[in-house]
């Protein structure tokens, strides 16, 4: 359903991918975890295509894009099948709740206003915000904002959603809720590639977890894998130093 | 030599005058509205950075806010006719039109360009991940909220420009400098014609500055 062939990106002479590849079936919860600094974000932003890779493949859900070649109408295409989950929400400040969700129906997917008002709204309340569909994001908390976001990604018709850190700039109150939000999505079998530090959440939710160093995917397997029998030295390290907290 | 003010002069020539707000408010507003429709233009170019386009805007930009409006006006007027006989007809009021909004578009462009690139990129990103094109991200995110920056700005352009147009009686617009200029010539009442049109002047961006602060207050509000 995703995969990620060889997949490199340079900033200028700063190579921060160098060489990645893996793949994700449907419905798969996957979690990427790693030091800062070691292209997490840069990998996810890239299956967005809000990086343009170096080199290398990306195809999701049929769609598939050699950096080498891609047209604007690949890049189009594949970044239809990803919605995104921004760690600082990213939502549109002149719109409300509401709106926000279903701007992408209206204008990406041409569905009529008042359907489309109505599918925003169902889904807002599927994430606890029935109170706040007026709202604009200024008036909203951390964690309300976010909820907004990952409801404006469930609506975008993506195979994968794609969450970047998504509480890691929540006050610790709003933490909760929005991981709740994440579990329920992953019950439902939505596909989700999850960058986290949050690791009892990777633990109880992931399918599979991913360990990234120095633009490298160093080692990856079930959270039980990962979490209490590394094979690697720096997994190993990296997991040892995570769960002391 | 009259040496007082003679008053109830300025009074009685204020209906008169009035009678050719119109055409004043005319060029202003025709010329605001072209001048809009190309600095938005100019500014999505420039920022898009479409290449030969974007360097054409930019020699535009210079040329129009490195020469004087009444140069350009000359320019337009004197000189299209020449070369694009399509324009033989052309007559000053739209000539002036046309000199006013692109003089003016040169600098709003370049406020429009301030405010788009004042959206934090985080906006764009998030309309290109659920699958909006460029295109669509700016017309319903981007410029939306770049407006909102950019309309104080772009009101004072609007007040400069009605002060401006006080420029096409050099071509042959009768507006209210000309009406005022002519009075003055048949009466002699230099000073009296002349304090007349500037109350009106006065007056007029009194009112629109007026009208600036009400929208900012509201644009405030929105969101
Ligand atoms: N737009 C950019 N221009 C230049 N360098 C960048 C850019 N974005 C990221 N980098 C560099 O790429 C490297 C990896 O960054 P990235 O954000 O992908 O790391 P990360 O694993 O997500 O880290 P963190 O856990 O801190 O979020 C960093 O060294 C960063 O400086
Ligand atoms: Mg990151």
């Amino acid at each position: 359903m995703i995969k990620v062939t060889n997949l490199t990106k340079k900033f200028a002479e700063n190579a921060v991918l160098k060489g990645i590849d893996f793949e994700v079936s449907l419905g798969e919860i996957v979690v990427i975890i790693g030091p800062s600094g070691t292209g997490k974000s840069t990998l996810l932003r890239c299956l967005n295509y809000l990086e343009t890779p170096t080199s290398g493949c990306i195809e999701i859900g049929g769609i598939k894009v050699d950096s080498r070649s891609a047209t604007r109408t690949q890049i189009n295409k594949l970044r239809k099948q990803s919605s995104f989950v921004f760690q600082n929400y990213s939502l549109f400040a002149n719109k409300t709740a509401l709106q926000n969700v279903a701007e992408g129906l209206i204008t990406v997917w041409k569905m009529p206003k008042p359907q489309a008002l109505q599918l925003a709204k169902d889904k807002l309340i599927q994430v606890g915000l029935r109170d706040k569909l007026d709202q604009y994001p200024s008036q909203l908390s951390g964690g309300q904002q976010q909820r907004v976001g990952i409801a404006r990604a469930m609506v975008a018709k993506g195979e994968v959603i794609l969450f970047d850190e998504p509480t890691s700039a929540l006050d610790p109150e709003w933490v909760d809720e929005v991981l709740a939000v994440m579990k329920t999505l992953a019950k439902q079998q939505q596909t989700m590639i999850v960058v986290t530090h949050e690791m009892q959440f990777a633990r109880e939710v992931a399918d599979r977890v991913i360990f990234m160093e120095g633009g490298y995917i160093v080692e990856q397997g079930t959270p039980q894998q990962i979490f209490e029998n590394p094979q690697h030295k720096r997994t190993q390290a990296f997991v040892k130093r995570a769960l002391k907290y | 030599m009259q040496t007082s003010l003679d008053i109830q002069y300025i009074f009685e020539l204020f209906p008169y005058l009035l009678k050719y707000l119109s055409v004043t408010m005319g060029m202003a507003i025709w010329g605001f509205v072209l001048a809009l429709i190309f600095s938005v233009t100019i500014a999505i170019i420039r920022v898009f950075k479409i290449t030969v386009l974007a360097q054409l805007c930019a020699l535009f930009i210079s040329f129009f806010r490195g020469t004087p409006l009444l140069v350009q006006l000359f320019l337009l007027y004197y000189g299209l006719p020449r070369f694009f006989p399509i324009f033989e007809g052309l007559d000053a009021f739209t000539a002036a039109v046309i000199g006013l909004s692109l003089h003016f578009s040169a600098y709003m462009a370049e406020s429009i360009r301030a405010a788009i690139m004042g959206v934090d990129k985080s906006q764009m990103e998030a309309c290109l991940s659920i699958g909006m094109t460029r295109s669509q991200a700016m017309r319903r995110i981007i410029l939306p909220q770049a407006s909102r920056v950019a309309t104080p700005s772009l009101m004072n352009y609007f007040i400069d420009m009605i002060k401006s147009t006080s420029l096409a009686f050099t071509l042959g617009v009768t507006e209210i400098m000309a009406v005022s200029q002519m009075e003055a010539a048949s009466s002699f009442k230099f000073f009296e014609s002349f304090l007349a049109v500037a109350f009106i002047y006065w007056a007029v961006v009194v009112f629109f500055t007026r009208i600036q602060y009400l929208l900012e207050r509201y644009l405030n509000r929105a969101y």
